[in-house]
């Protein structure tokens, strides 16, 4: 019997210290724990970079912690869906991905950017061209000119129809006006990395960071890769632009609060991320584990959001009206 | 051999001993709980491992994956409830040895032993012949995923309980299951009625505790309904399996723990396949197949040593290419890079000593798994004491808050609870259980490889036949998938 009484004097301590830090919620921002709504499993590469920005935001401003909180249902979209429906008083932050840009194109959410402030983009990796080391091309030229030798015949991975790595794909065949085989991995970009070290497919275009270990060894070479400007982890790799192709495809991750949150509580937040983003440690957290780290924070974020939303309306709907 | 010492003495610190067995602890009890996945185990712990330095952190996480995938078996023996997916197979002859049989105890050693044996077979295959299964793993494209599918759902006709038309009607379900959701190899949503929930697919855990955890209940419920329940006192004399046990099942753990190695390699297959497929094996092979179902041994250790083998297997490509092949194998190479461990091809060239300590690491990490596993046999068998008007509302209780943590999701609660009273009447229709749960592990990887080998192969079949592992695979299959037909007929040909 004594067992019994002890759990119950444990469960009534417990709930009684839940209700003492709920009457403690007042006065100034943050003044009570801030639950992080991650729309992804647990160990994913969204999952990653919003725990360790909140971890470090955490250790920034002290005082509160930040709950991170996993919700993956519908593809993400439930989970997105919840932050922007929060009360927006600062205490529901959550994480939203570039499938919020697509996915109200392909009508599957009326969600937006919109809904959304953002606090900062720790991540924004473009799509990498990467293909198996021993293939006859060793630059976007002389790969373009191979697809234009062989069309419909060069097998491309993707993530799955309609996911970004496909887009990107699709987005490359308008560009060089050629025609590959498109073979999803519906699983992510590890499988397709196996795939191309196993030279079951030719090539991808998609996030670098699974194929850090396979590139550095020399069994993969990356060819050039979507973005404005050359990456921290590869920084070797010529982008489209310089090449001349105009041309930026993102996957990025945002950490954002309701749309009509105070400015108040806006400012310490994109503050601390700010700070948290400009030192040494962060930049090599990211790095460390084969992310290449951005800091895009605050309207900077909310801007690219907005660019690459009207990206991708264009895209999908010219896309959709071709049938394709 | 120096550098094989020195990892030795790097490893054999009191303070990664600590983190291991913190870290296998945790990990048991999150294994034994369905609901919480080894992922969200390890996305916990992992921010720990900056906070401790070095490899204690990489120790730790090891010790908890391990331990894991051991700990699933432990609330499937005793409660039919297993808390990995991994661990459903381990049901069929766990529950009946421990609860019709009453032997918690042998059930617990023999699983134990299962499990340990399986870890440390895979890990002795890593250090041996990591390059060469590497080499393997990669010849697997779309095709020989396909096959490989197929042929672990042949086994349908081994683990239907009543006739095999039922238990193919249950594996229809599964597969039907399975193709719910937004499909990826069309970007088309399918029977999702335009709901936000089926468009992410339903979930594979809720239904795994429902029909499992939640039937059992409302079975046990039926057959208890206006009795006097009496107290249990079933005395553990032995914690370790008896001489008899390890002789009978020695051939079996065996055989599982290679094809557990080998699944492990292959990315994108796991835990929840392969005990399957070693089950199987086990009844395949065994002369006399009465006992299966019945509480076997040799099922428990088929079951557990094929899973606990996967842990060994997985980290061959994890190490050697640098390609994770699970969720869980991606959070602990990430864990590796933060420590500044890159795998990959380069590692075995540049960096040895990092080699050999993971080698070293995983070995001890098996080994206080199964040390603590048999040293808490008497306390975990000791909840068949508990009576059973108790154990039920706990059991209910806990299916539900584990299966909304699973997730966060409350339609996932909903889809357990339907899960639970479909699992019954199909008990009662004599449908079986394993069936649907096959169908849904292994529909979507045979759906989604056979329509992408299409997609490879511009719509020509024969790319299914050309292929030598690919082939091998389903003619298996369909020698399986055929064996209640002319197994008659050869036995009458051969008497």
């Amino acid at each position: 019997m004594r067992k019994y009484k002890a759990l119950v004097a444990a469960m009534a301590v417990s709930l009684s210290l839940g209700t003492v830090s709920a009457a403690l919620a007042a006065d100034a921002y943050p003044s009570k724990d801030i639950t992080v709504i991650i729309p992804k499993n647990p160990g994913g590469g969204t999952d990653i970079t919003g725990r360790g920005v909140i971890n470090m935001m955490q250790q920034d401003i002290g005082k509160v912690k930040f709950v991170p909180v996993n919700k993956p249902d519908g593809n993400g979209i439930v989970g997105m869906a919840d932050v922007a429906h929060a009360k927006p008083d600062g205490y529901t932050l959550g994480m939203v991905t570039v499938e919020l840009d697509i996915f109200p194109h392909q009508g599957k959410t009326n969600l937006s950017y919109k809904d959304y402030e953002s606090i900062i983009a720790p991540i924004a990796a473009p799509a990498a061209l990467i293909v198996h080391a021993d293939a006859p091309y060793n630059d976007l030229n002389s790969f373009v000119k191979y697809l234009k030798d062989n069309p419909g015949k060069v097998m491309m991975g993707n993530s799955g129809v309609g996911a970004i790595w496909h887009i990107a794909t699709l987005a490359f065949e308008k560009k060089f006006d050629v025609k590959v085989k498109h073979i999803p991995y519906p699983k992510g970009t590890a499988d397709i990395a196996a795939a191309i070290a196993g030279k079951h497919i030719d090539g991808c275009l998609a996030d670098p960071s699974s194929f850090k270990s396979q590139i550095e060894a020399g069994k993969l070479k990356i060819l050039a890769v979507m973005a404005d400007t050359r990456t921290k982890m590869f920084p070797d790799v010529p982008t489209f632009k310089e090449l001349g192709f105009d041309i930026a495809i993102r996957a990025w991750a945002t950490l954002v609060a309701p749309k009509g949150t105070p400015k108040e509580v806006l400012d310490v937040l994109r503050a601390s991320a700010k700070k948290v983003s400009n030192t040494p440690e962060f930049v090599d957290y990211f790095l460390k584990q084969g992310i290449d780290p951005t800091s895009i924070v605050g309207e900077d974020a909310n801007k690219m959001m907005e660019v690459d939303d009207a990206m991708y309306a264009e895209f999908l709907a010219k896309i959709a009206k071709e049938g394709k | 051999m120096e550098v094989v010492l020195d990892a030795f003495t790097q490893i054999c610190t009191l303070q990664n001993l600590f983190f291991l067995v913190i870290g296998t602890a945790v990990g048991i009890f999150i294994g034994a709980m369905p609901g919480l996945s080894v992922n969200m185990g390890l996305a916990l712990l992992f921010p720990v491992t900056f906070s401790v330095g070095g490899i204690s952190g990489i120790v730790m996480l090891l010790g908890l994956y391990c331990g894991a995938i051991y700990g699933g078996s432990i609330t499937a023996i005793l409660l039919r409830t297993p808390g990995t997916p991994a661990s459903a197979a381990t049901t069929m002859d766990g529950y009946p040895m421990a609860i019709h049989n009453k032997q918690p105890g042998r059930a617990l050693a023999v699983s134990t032993t299962a499990s340990t044996f399986g870890g440390v077979f895979s890990t002795v295959c890593l250090i041996l012949f990591a390059p060469l299964l590497a080499s393997v793993a990669l010849q697997f494209s779309k095709p020989e995923y396909f096959a490989l599918a197929i042929f672990g759902i042949s086994m349908i006709t081994s683990v239907s309980p009543g006739s095999i038309l039922k238990g193919v009607m249950g594996c229809v379900v599964g597969l039907w299951i399975a193709t719910i959701g937004l499909d990826a190899m069309s970007g088309m949503e399918r029977f999702t009625f335009g709901t936000l929930y089926l468009s992410g697919g339903v979930s594979f855990m809720p239904i795994l505790i429902g029909m499992f955890a939640l039937t059992q209940v409302f079975i046990n419920v039926e057959d208890n309904y206006g009795k006097e329940q009496g107290r249990n006192e079933i005395r553990i004399d032995s914690v370790l399996p008896s001489f008899a046990d390890l002789k009978l099942t020695l051939p079996t753990l065996v055989r599982s723990s290679m094809i557990g190695t080998f699944i492990g390699c292959v990315p994108g297959t796991g835990g929840d396949i392969s005990s399957w497929i070693c089950y199987n094996q086990a009844k395949t092979w065994a002369k006399d197949k009465s006992q299966f179902g019945k509480g076997d041994p040799r099922g428990i250790a088929a079951s557990e040593s094929g899973n606990n083998s996967i842990v060994g297997g997985a980290f061959i490509p994890v190490l050697t290419l640098g390609i994770p092949g699970d969720g869980a194998t991606a959070i602990i190479l990430g864990a590796l890079m933060v420590h500044g461990i890159q795998p990959g091809p380069l590692l075995f060239v540049n960096n040895a000593l990092d080699v050999y300590m993971i080698f070293i690491a995983l070995m001890f990490a098996n080994l206080v798994m199964g040390a603590m596993g048999f040293s808490l046999i008497k306390v975990f068998a000791r909840v068949t004491n508990v009576p059973i008007k108790f154990l039920l509302p706990i059991i209910v209780v806990m299916a539900i808050i584990g299966t909304y943590s699973y997730n966060n999701s409350v339609p996932d609660v909903f889809v357990m609870l339907a899960a639970g009273f479909v699992g019954y009447f199909m008990h009662k229709f004599d449908m079986g259980v394993p069936g649907v749960i096959i169908g849904i592990i292994l529909g979507s990887l045979a759906e989604q490889n056979f329509t992408g080998s299409l997609l490879m192969s511009d719509g020509s079949l024969s790319i299914f036949v050309t292929n030598p592992i690919c082939c091998v695979f389903l003619v298996l299959a369909f020698v399986s998938l055929l064996s209640p037909m002319y197994k008659p007929a050869l036995k009458a040909l051969f008497k």
